[in-house]
């Protein structure tokens, strides 16, 4: 079956637009609905998008095999760094050591801020990891 | 209550389903049902309590309880990875026994060993 | 008709399941009027459900990074290297 570029076209101009609405949904997680989980999965989804219309080949020069998982265990190992950071600066492990400033504003959460962005950049390259995986074809 | 039998309904359908179906794929779509369901079940039981989203920006009314939403995140996620991880050891099968039929798969492996 | 056992078992425990889920007991309310007040002041973030997981609870979300690592080393070790 011949494939038409309907996809092919489509893929490329919706794709940057779903990476941005999932950084969004990362960013505000402590202002509006959304978090590192959610955040997470839908940059992971916009990956995918490009990964079903273009094949594996194509994707692997923008998103390369390496840089993905290694951005999957730096995110593990920061989110145990900044436990151990809690212990230095604060009073226990995972404790919130950075100023909490007026609700309402972006950077005003103490360090959920960063834990939502190193959660939303793990959970994001994990499936995209997954799916690389469960999408690759026999030669 | 009757919200709480349909949801139970939905949970049955995949318990039917794991035990009933012969195929490996739908065992593990069905895996994924049960998960659903029970999601829906305990974020049901705690949306009883009020009528308003648990943000506190500009609310008019009584929040939920925010707490088993919290909790089920986590199970969400830990879902995909079961999903996941079934999925890969079907491709295994898939690749020693060439079939995806898990009554033939086992006359395969009796016989075999 | 040779899965009658299987059928029988799985009506028995939907029988089961349907009668031990009536349930009466009332809404609690002691979690959210806790968080309600205090939830702001102590973590700074305004959704309560952001405050919970990453504030009260984080060492919950710290199991399900772990959890995510092993299942991803499982798909990568199950389907193997790209060649």
């Amino acid at each position: 079956m011949k494939k038409t570029s309907i996809l092919d076209v489509i893929s490329r101009k919706l794709s940057p637009f779903i990476l941005l609405f999932g950084f969004y949904l990362v960013t505000y997680g402590h202002l509006s609905p959304g978090g590192g989980f959610q955040g997470g999965v839908v940059i992971a989804s916009g990956i995918v998008l490009l990964l079903l219309c273009q094949g594996t080949e194509r994707v692997q020069k923008l998103f390369p095999l390496t840089a993905v998982s290694f951005t999957e265990a730096l995110g593990f190992f920061a989110f145990l760094a900044m436990g151990f950071l809690g212990i230095f600066l604060g009073s226990g492990y995972l404790s919130n050591f950075l100023p909490i400033g007026t609700p309402g504003e972006v950077p005003s959460a103490g360090f959920i801020l960063v834990l939502n962005i190193v959660i939303g950049l793990k959970v994001g390259a994990g499936i995209t990891l997954i799916c690389f995986y469960l999408f690759k074809e026999e030669d | 209550m009757l919200r709480i039998y349909l949801i139970l309904i939905l949970f049955l359908l995949g318990v039917f389903g794991i035990i009933l179906c012969r195929n490996l794929i739908k065992k593990v779509i069905a895996l994924n049902i049960i998960n659903s369901a029970l999601i829906i079940l305990f974020i049901y039981l705690g949306s009883l309590s009020g009528d308003e989203a648990p943000i506190l920006l500009d609310q008019t009314g009584i929040i939920v309880d925010p707490v088993p939403q919290a909790l089920m995140l986590t199970a969400i996620v830990v879902g995909i990875c079961v999903t996941a991880l079934a999925l890969s050891l079907v491709y295994k099968l898939y690749k020693a026994y060439g079939t995806l039929d898990i009554q033939e798969i086992e006359k395969k492996a009796r016989e075999n060993a | 008709m040779k899965r009658i056992p299987q059928i029988v078992v799985l009506v028995i425990f939907s029988a089961f399941l349907f009668y031990s889920l009536q349930v009466d007991s009332p809404a609690p309310q002691k979690a959210r009027d806790y968080l309600l007040q205090n939830g702001p002041k102590e973590t700074g973030a305004v959704n309560l459900v952001t405050s919970i997981y990453l504030g009260y609870r984080a060492f919950d979300t710290l199991g399900e990074t772990i959890v995510l690592l092993v299942s991803v080393s499982g798909v990568v070790y199950f389907i193997g290297k790209k060649q």
